[in-house]
């Protein structure tokens, strides 16, 4: 991967009203790269998300996206650029069915972008016309990462996937991800589960308060390096 | 202060000189705007501090007219006039206490629902006016009412109407200055934090919602001779709906501003009524520009001007201790006990009987994954979910489905994640409400002496927490940290016999981490209070405490010290795959 | 038996119109949170449309597309200068229309004057039906409503734009994020409610009142309905219209109008206190 990066975050400081969630967060990522962004709990990883996203307005900073300087876009125009965003909380719609859920923001409502991740994860594909709301949290957090992996996004967004998800789906997601990256697809995700940083990340940002305190692009050790960080 | 008064001296002498300056026809109409602006007043004290918007205020207004019409239309003397008006503030009063009572017991929040319920009473006391011919007049209205006896309508009975205003005007002055006034900014900017400080909410906002009665009472009643006559249009929906309008056009902040719209708006309606055909729409484009930008209204664009007439109140904040807590059992062993607690949000079951009890004092852990059901588990102990199975108790009593205010008063005191403050007000007038959580009496609530009050525990908590002392500050202006701080010390100095923290470092930088762990684990100490902490970060709970909870999807999946905890197979299942 | 299918008529009649001037504000308030107080105001816009028509010698079926015209084109200004500043603050989308519904009451009344106006029907005469006479215009109108209500009962359940209302409705952040254009959609949806309200007017003008304060009593009649109902569908909608035509009709019926009135007020006022969140909440 040469030249310009996919997504480029300069700098970028925001959060309600007159408080300061995240301050002067930077980072870079090419196509085919996975970033993990990890700290405790309240440090300010779901806000840097929402800045991303442009679910929230940066007081200061820029967000570069294919090229373009998106600080000013709205969130579904970031969308319709080829984000796919997978938030913590509130992940699906609980009044559509699964299917709406996947197809409401394509115009040809087709399911088939969705193929192989219905393979790895049949129980979805089991429950198209049934409503969102009568999920399990952990098959909600799984509906909400397929849409965000759909085919025709390029960066996907997700805010701590594996939050209440089975161990086993876990890996699935693991293995969902590197099939990702080989079709050259970028990967911002925040996660406190470090055995998934572990396993997918090519550069990983430690935040705490707001700030990244630490940040490595070395696989080996990692874990232990962040845990240890994570430690007061 | 000194100034303040001369300055409201200076507006009332205006106000009595204004027949001499003027001619006596516009001294009477005057006097009818007066009026209105009573009403407004009221209005302001349930919009603006207290955050809830009446929607029918001339139901009150037109009751006390009709009830005072029937009374000088009787023909009695002053002896029985007095008692009559009495009457005629205390009727509006009550009936707008109960329905205030009613709605607001089972409605929490300032939801558009108690203004519709207010406009819906004013439109079915403008459709019983109407019918009830024998009683009302109907459709014509009550008609021959006398002017008070001995008291000109066109020429003296403007003065009464100004010493009304003026009583009214100092009477609704003090109630908002008092520790009542400084409750109703905290119930507009937080009513449920203010509820886990064990005041019944429901009642503040139906004590102002009767104040406000009364005076539009009041002004009713003098309305009634004023006029000569009481049409439904004296209880109905259009006067409701310009009252509002007066108020916030007027600013419905202050006390001024609202008797400023009425008057301004009353005289220039009645000069450019007929001159000018497009003057109610300009009303209506400048009542949109004041919601949409100018909040304040009128008064809000001058706020030195009117600070001038409300100064701030003359506080001995020399520091008296309150009365002590009333004793229940004070710091005697903790009795806390879940049996098989079940809580479901629709079809998913969050609590699945969850199973354990506390019976000795000092820190105790709650950890688990995310979604365990931690803090459901708080929210249902201090009643902000309903209890589905099982039953909770409390040193021996049932707390099932109890409510914020019940659980605070009966000693439990609660601190969310997310800081939850009351950012409208400074630093020491949150400080100020969390001293007098389950102290403050009803009388104490309008008295001054209440600001003076401090504690030991207040004391101690500024020593350790420096950016409590910056008093004046806007609460709102802290930071996350500064924030963390002020709620955990509101928590403890209502001084709980049970402190429930609810991941009281998510936040915070390490070196306040640090602070908050020192000030917890030494308060508890000195206290004996009991502290029920949940907690991620496993190295704040091995400092803390050797007594660990383990939740794990809606149940109790290991209790004991650290070392068991950590040697527990389940435990090990649960947290595989994370670091924590 | 007569009687049974007079008062079976004015019950469904009742019902519908009582439907169709509230699903205005089920779409505004129900799925946008803007408490809309100008709703009544503009199916006040709607009737005097229709007098337009009639004023200017046109064909009534004109007074249609003339009432959507005026209502989306009024409805967007004060969409794009109130409303969509104000969209979660239920309270101020309160205030502000409240201020706009002033606005347009005044504005017609210095237009038209203050004086009721008269609007012909198009269709007079009766029909028997069940063995009684029955205006014909109020039996067509029934029809039409009823054919308006299922086609856009199925729209609702089938189409994409269907389920992107229902998921801006329910998380407009996530909504956002997905992809929907949010602050479009939500133009969108406020136009055609309050167009729907100026469609009301249209139909009903030749049956009611036509004045410039006549919007008060529609407007206060579709928020119990709303809440009576409960908000948010199409069959709360049908249950509230059903619960206060119904009572307005037997309680008129067997004492007076005025009393039929008060009923209403007393079944709304126990509603808002009691269960603001309608008959079919849990609460």
């Amino acid at each position: 991967m040469s030249g310009a990066p996919l997504l480029s975050v300069e700098n970028l400081s925001g959060g309600y009203g007159e408080i300061v969630v995240v301050n002067g967060f930077s980072l870079d990522l090419a196509g085919g790269e996975v970033a993990c962004v990890t700290g405790r709990n309240g440090v300010g990883k779901s806000t840097l998300v929402r800045l991303v996203t442009g679910s929230l307005k940066p007081s200061s900073g820029r967000v570069v996206f294919r090229g373009r300087d998106l600080t000013a876009a709205p969130a579904h125009g970031r969308a319709r650029q080829g984000m796919g965003y997978a938030p913590q909380e509130g992940v699906v719609f609980d009044n559509l069915t699964v299917a709406e859920n996947l197809t409401l923001h394509h115009k040809d409502r087709s399911l088939e972008r969705y193929g192989d991740l219905f393979t790895a994860f049949p129980r979805l594909s089991e429950r198209l016309t049934q409503r969102a709301g009568t999920l399990s949290g952990g098959e909600k957090k799984i509906l909400s990462f397929c849409r965000a992996l759909a085919e025709d996004t390029v960066l996907v967004i997700l805010d701590e996937p594996t939050e209440g998800v089975q161990p086993e789906n876990i890996a699935l997601m693991a293995e969902a991800i590197r099939r990702g990256k080989e079709t050259g697809r970028a990967f911002l995700i925040v996660e406190q589960n470090l055995s998934l940083v572990e396993a997918v990340a090519d550069a990983a940002y430690l935040l705490d308060h707001g700030e990244c305190v630490y940040s490595t692009t070395e696989r080996d050790g990692l874990r232990a390096r962040l845990s240890e960080r994570l430690q007061l | 202060m000194a100034f303040s008064r001369a300055a409201s001296l200076a507006l009332a002498a205006l106000l009595l000189a204004f027949p001499f300056l003027s001619d006596s026809f516009t001294a009477y109409q005057l006097g009818l705007y007066l009026l209105y602006g009573m009403v407004a007043q009221g209005i302001a004290l349930c919009w603006g501090r207290a955050g809830f918007l009446p929607l029918g205020q001339a139901l009150f207004f037109g009751i006390g007219a009709y009830l005072a019409g029937a009374a000088l239309k009787a023909g009695v003397g002053w002896a029985l006039l007095v008692p009559a008006f009495a009457v005629a503030c205390l009727v509006p009063a009550l009936l707008a206490g109960l329905v205030g009572a009613l709605v607001f017991n089972r409605q929490i929040g300032s939801g558009p629902y108690f203004s519709l319920i207010t406009l819906a009473l004013s439109m079915l006391g403008f459709q019983l006016a109407n019918s009830l011919n024998g009683v009302t007049g109907g459709f014509n209205g009550m008609t021959g009412i006398p002017g008070l006896p001995g008291i000109d309508t066109y020429e003296t009975l403007y003065f009464v109407i100004v010493g009304a205003l003026i009583v009214s005007t100092l009477l609704l002055a003090h109630v908002m200055r008092a520790p009542f006034g400084q409750l109703l900014i905290a119930v507009r900017e937080n009513e449920e934090r203010l509820q886990f400080f064990g005041f019944r909410t429901s009642m503040l906002k139906a004590a102002a919602f009767a104040i406000s009665g009364g005076v539009a009472g009041l002004a009713g009643a003098l309305y009634a001779p004023h006029q000569g006559i009481v049409t439904p249009q004296a209880v109905g929906f259009l006067l409701s709906a310009e009252l509002v309008i007066w108020t916030a056009v007027g600013g419905r902040f202050g006390l001024i501003g609202p008797v400023v719209g009425a008057v301004l708006i009353g005289f220039m309606a009645a000069g450019l009524r007929d001159t000018f055909r497009y003057w109610e729409v300009a009303v209506a484009l400048v009542f949109i520009a004041v919601v949409l930008r100018l909040p304040g209204g009128i008064g809000g664009l001058f706020p030195s001007v009117l600070r001038l007439f409300a100064g701030e109140a003359e506080l001995g904040k020399s520091g008296i201790a309150p009365h002590p807590l009333a004793e229940r059992g004070h710091r005697s062993a903790p009795d806390l006990r879940f049996d098989a607690v079940g809580v479901s949000m629709g079809p998913v079951n969050i609590l699945n009987g969850l199973d354990f009890a506390i019976s000795r004092t000092g820190i105790h852990c709650i950890i688990g994954p995310n979604g365990a059901g931690k803090t459901s588990a708080l929210n249902v102990l201090t009643g902000r979910l309903p209890l589905a199975t099982g039953d909770i108790s409390w040193r021996g009593a049932s707390l099932a489905n109890t409510r914020p205010y019940i659980a605070a008063r009966s000693g439990i005191g609660r601190k969310f994640q997310v800081p939850s403050i009351f950012p409208e007000l400074t630093v020491s007038q949150n400080i100020e409400i969390a001293v007098w959580a389950n102290r403050l009496s009803a009388r104490e609530m309008f008295s001054m002496q209440p600001y003076a009050w401090t504690t030991e525990m207040l004391t101690e908590l500024r020593q350790r927490f420096p950016s409590l002392t910056e008093g004046e500050k806007s609460a709102g202006s802290l930071s996350v940290g500064q924030r963390q701080m002020l709620d955990f010390s509101m928590t403890l100095l209502a001084e709980p016999d049970l402190v429930l923290l609810d991941e009281p470092c998510a936040g915070l930088s390490a070196e306040e981490t640090r602070q908050m762990i020192e000030a917890i684990a030494a308060i508890a100490a000195e206290t004996q209070a009991t502290f029920i902490i949940i907690e991620h970060d496993m190295q704040v709970v091995e400092r803390l405490s050797d007594h660990v909870l383990v939740m794990h999807q809606g149940a109790l999946l290991a209790n004991g010290t650290m070392t068991e905890i950590r040697a527990n197979p389940d435990v090990k299942r649960v947290y595989a795959g994370g670091t924590k | 038996m007569e009687l049974v299918a007079t008062y079976g008529l004015n019950f469904a009649y009742s019902t519908a119109t009582l439907g169709l001037i509230v699903l205005g504000l089920a779409v505004v308030f129900g799925l946008l949170g803007v408490m809309n107080m100008a709703h009544g105001e503009f199916v006040m816009l709607g009737a005097y449309s229709a007098l337009m028509v009639q004023q200017a010698g046109l064909p009534y079926v004109l007074a249609i597309p003339l009432a959507l015209f005026v209502c989306g084109a009024f409805g967007w200004l004060i969409e794009w200068s109130v409303i969509r500043h104000l969209y979660r603050r239920p309270f101020d989308t309160f205030l502000a229309t409240w201020g706009i519904a002033i606005l347009m009451r005044k504005g017609v009344e210095v237009t038209f004057g203050r004086e009721y106006q008269s609007i012909d029907q198009s269709l007079p005469g009766t029909v028997e039906f069940f063995g009684i006479d029955y205006p014909a215009y109020r039996l067509v109108l029934m029809a039409l409503i009823v054919a308006l209500f299922a086609g856009l009962f199925v729209w609702y359940q089938r189409s994409n734009t269907g389920a992107r209302i229902k998921a801006m409705v329910e998380n407009p952040e996530l909504a956002a994020a997905v992809g929907i254009d949010t602050a479009r959609l939500s133009r969108a949806t406020f136009i055609a409610g309050v167009a729907t309200a100026g469609l009301a007017g249209v139909l009903l003008a030749p049956l009611v009142r036509v004045e410039p304060y006549m919007g008060l009593d529609y407007l206060l009649n579709s928020f119990f309905i709303l809440v009576v109902g409960g908000l948010g569908t199409l069959e709360g909608l049908l249950t509230g219209s059903g619960i206060i035509g119904g009572a307005d009709v037997v309680i008129s019926a067997i004492f007076d109008k005025t009393a039929g009135y008060l009923g209403v007020l007393t079944i709304s006022i126990l509603f808002l206190w009691l269960r603001p969140d309608g008959i079919f909440s849990r609460r």
